[in-house]
């Protein structure tokens, strides 16, 4: 197992800068996930730790030393395909060993490995099969085996559960985070998923149009995201966001809720107000008016969808609703839960409790 | 379709479409080909309004009395064996080089397909008149090399006519099968081949373990193809040589033409025509039905 340290690295393809000086530093035995809309660049990032992209600038580092010019089979890393990448001639087990086999290893060496990975994985009764007699989810587990015999001192995973179904996709989310916990792996980890993001991560690195937004625990980016890119991508159904300004006393959302808060930013400035779905409270006194405009139980908890003020408001309630489309409804929007960003910037503004 | 024939099943609309060519293949290739058995077993000169039924008579003439039947297989068993490799390999080669990203590679890709769509006939004139030991290409290169020992008469020197004419039919025929390997390329999956490179696969077992696999299908096409068409190779040796000098060139399509056409015995022709089909369908047949295990068992 070992660490990971990205320095500055930028990547370009010809004259299109895709980017910009990326830094990130990966502890030993960390989960790290890469998270971001397509084209952010965190496959890109995650190939060129893989060394199978060029690095155009600054330095990978892998347990101290740095590879950028070496290749892939000498950095000591195994990586999970999206597309499962199983040899379809071998079977299983040979798919399994078939590093180990070019790595120069004794046969009985390797079969042992084949054997310890399959159990852990689940794989011993399909081991004389080959990739096209198994489902998704075990060509998923096979990708993993392969990955697992090899010992390797980084894991690296391309968006390994995109391709599985959604209940599929829960379980391997599970397996993948005991396997982490039982093998103490540093695992590096790409997804546009912001779910698995927040289920699965040590860290999570949330990357945006080739920048690093912000780096930190799930409920660390959750709780306090450093801006509005991260506030709006991270959470699902996502936050909402209000515009606002600063006042003298204070700040007013949407021209008319005040928020007891100071800023220390002159009056008039223009902010955004961020707050979750679960913050707001339904059918609070001294909230204001809104009209409800959809109704979506989904069991656990009921999602509303609001209008105030011209705005489309997402409010999660646990509460079972005796209300529907049309109904006004009052909500309190204040919450010591929300949040302030600055409408040119989109940085997070911390401000007082006033 | 559904609106002209309202009240016909899929099944009879597909009958009815492939009816005309069914019509015409049956024509000019099912009855030819029965015909030509039947033949193989009568006496016919090409001219009489009648044959007579000799039964195997034909073919006891062609294994056991004919002066050049047993050459001609020769040539053809050698020529074949050959043809199934060299064309193809090189094709292979040039598929694969084609297949990176190098400046120009669909002009270049043109240029070695460019022989393909020149008819046999020119293609063996040009290598004629290349051959040609006095005003040839390749002689006169050779003296202006200094190297005037090598100048042989390619085509005329029984002991390497068959060779000279085969370097033209490789010539000819590498476009076509380096184009259906650049199609089969292009089913080498990228991320297998990364996937490969991660596992410490260096250039040799990437190609072992992920490109030739993924080849198979397109080998085994290739195969088939280039066999059929070495086993009936005639227009390239009917153009350059005719089968001569002294038969060295001589091969079993060439030599039914040759039985029936110009010496008149549509008998001794069909009975080496028949055994050529014989020889093609024992060596196709099994290769094709151990391909088909062998996909299924990879499945």
């Amino acid at each position: 197992m070992a660490t990971v340290t990205i320095r500055d690295v930028a990547k370009s393809y010809g004259s299109a800068k895709v980017m910009h000086g990326v830094s990130i530093s990966i502890e030993d035995g960390q989960f790290v996930i890469l998270v971001g809309p397509s084209g952010c660049g965190k496959s890109t990032l995650l190939r060129m730790i893989a060394g199978l992209e060029t690095v155009t600038a600054g330095d990978i580092e892998i347990d101290g030393r740095r590879v950028n010019d070496a290749e892939p089979k000498d950095r000591d890393i195994a990586m999970v395909f999206q597309n499962y990448a199983l040899y379809p001639q071998m079977t299983v087990a040979q798919n399994m060993g078939f590093a180990l086999e070019l790595a120069g290893r004794k046969k009985a060496e390797i079969a042992a490995e084949v054997q310890k990975a399959a159990e852990i994985l689940s794989l011993t009764p399909l081991l004389g099969r080959r990739p096209g007699q198994l489902s998704g989810g075990q060509r998923q587990r096979v990708a993993m085996g392969r990955a697992i015999v090899r010992h390797p001192k980084v894991f690296l995973f391309d968006e390994p559960l995109s391709n599985l179904d959604a209940k599929l996709r829960v379980q391997m989310r599970a397996e993948i985070k005991a396997l982490h916990r039982r093998l103490n792996a540093t695992i590096v980890y790409v997804t546009h998923d912001q779910i698995e993001a927040m289920t699965m991560a040590d860290k999570i690195v949330v990357l945006n149009a080739g920048r690093v937004e912000q780096i930190g625990s799930p409920l660390e980016l959750y709780d306090h995201p450093s801006n509005l890119f991260v506030a709006g991508f991270i959470g699902s159904p996502a936050m909402n966001i209000l515009p606002a300004a600063a006042e003298a006393d204070g700040v007013r959302v949407a021209g008319m809720i005040a928020l007891p808060v100071s800023t220390a930013l002159p009056a008039g400035t223009a902010l955004l107000y961020g707050i979750r779905p679960e913050h707001i409270v339904l059918g609070e006194e001294g909230g204001v008016e809104a009209e409800i405009t959809v109704v979506e139980p989904t069991g656990a908890d009921t999602h509303v969808g609001l209008r105030f003020a011209g705005h489309d408001l997402t409010v999660v309630t646990k509460d079972r609703l005796a209300v529907g489309p049309g109904d006004q409804v009052t909500v309190s929007l204040c919450s010591d839960r929300g949040h302030l960003f600055d409408a040119a910037t989109g940085q997070r503004i911390i401000a007082q409790a006033g | 379709m559904a609106k002209a024939f309202p009240s016909l099943r899929p099944q009879t609309q597909g009958y009815l479409l492939i009816a005309p060519a069914l019509a015409v293949y049956a024509l000019f290739a099912v009855y030819p080909m029965l015909n030509v058995v039947w033949m193989s077993f009568s006496a016919w000169n090409g001219l009489s309004p009648t044959s007579r039924f000799v039964g195997v008579a034909n073919y006891r003439a062609v294994l056991t009395s004919d002066p050049v039947f047993w050459g001609a297989l020769t040539n053809t068993v050698y020529w074949t064996a050959l043809a199934v490799i060299v064309p193809n390999v090189v094709a292979f080669g040039l598929a694969l080089a084609l297949n990176q990203n190098l400046p120009g590679r669909s002009g270049l890709r043109v240029i070695f397909y460019l022989p393909v769509i020149i008819a046999s006939i020119a293609v063996a004139t040009i290598w004629k008149w290349m051959y040609d030991p006095f005003f040839g290409l390749f002689s006169n290169l050779l003296t202006t090399w200094g190297l005037t020992d090598f100048i042989g008469d390619w085509l005329g020197d029984r002991r390497i006519a068959l060779w000279s004419v085969f370097a033209a039919y490789v010539w000819q025929t590498v476009g076509f099968a380096m184009v259906l390997f650049l199609a089969g390329l292009q089913n080498v999956s990228t991320t297998l081949v990364e996937a490969a490179r991660i596992d410490g696969a260096g250039r040799w077992d990437v190609f072992r373990h992920v490109t030739l696999p993924a080849m198979k299908p397109t080998i085994t096409v290739v195969f088939v193809l280039s066999l059929i068409n070495s086993l009936k190779a005639f227009d390239i040796i009917y153009g350059m040589t005719g089968g001569g000098p002294a038969q060295s060139t001589q091969m079993l399509a060439m030599w039914a033409y040759t039985q029936s056409m110009q010496l008149g015995d549509f008998g001794k022709g069909a009975a080496i025509s028949v055994i050529l089909l014989v020889v093609t369908l024992a060596i196709v047949i099994p290769y094709l039905r151990w391909m088909q295990t062998q996909s299924e068992a990879s499945k």
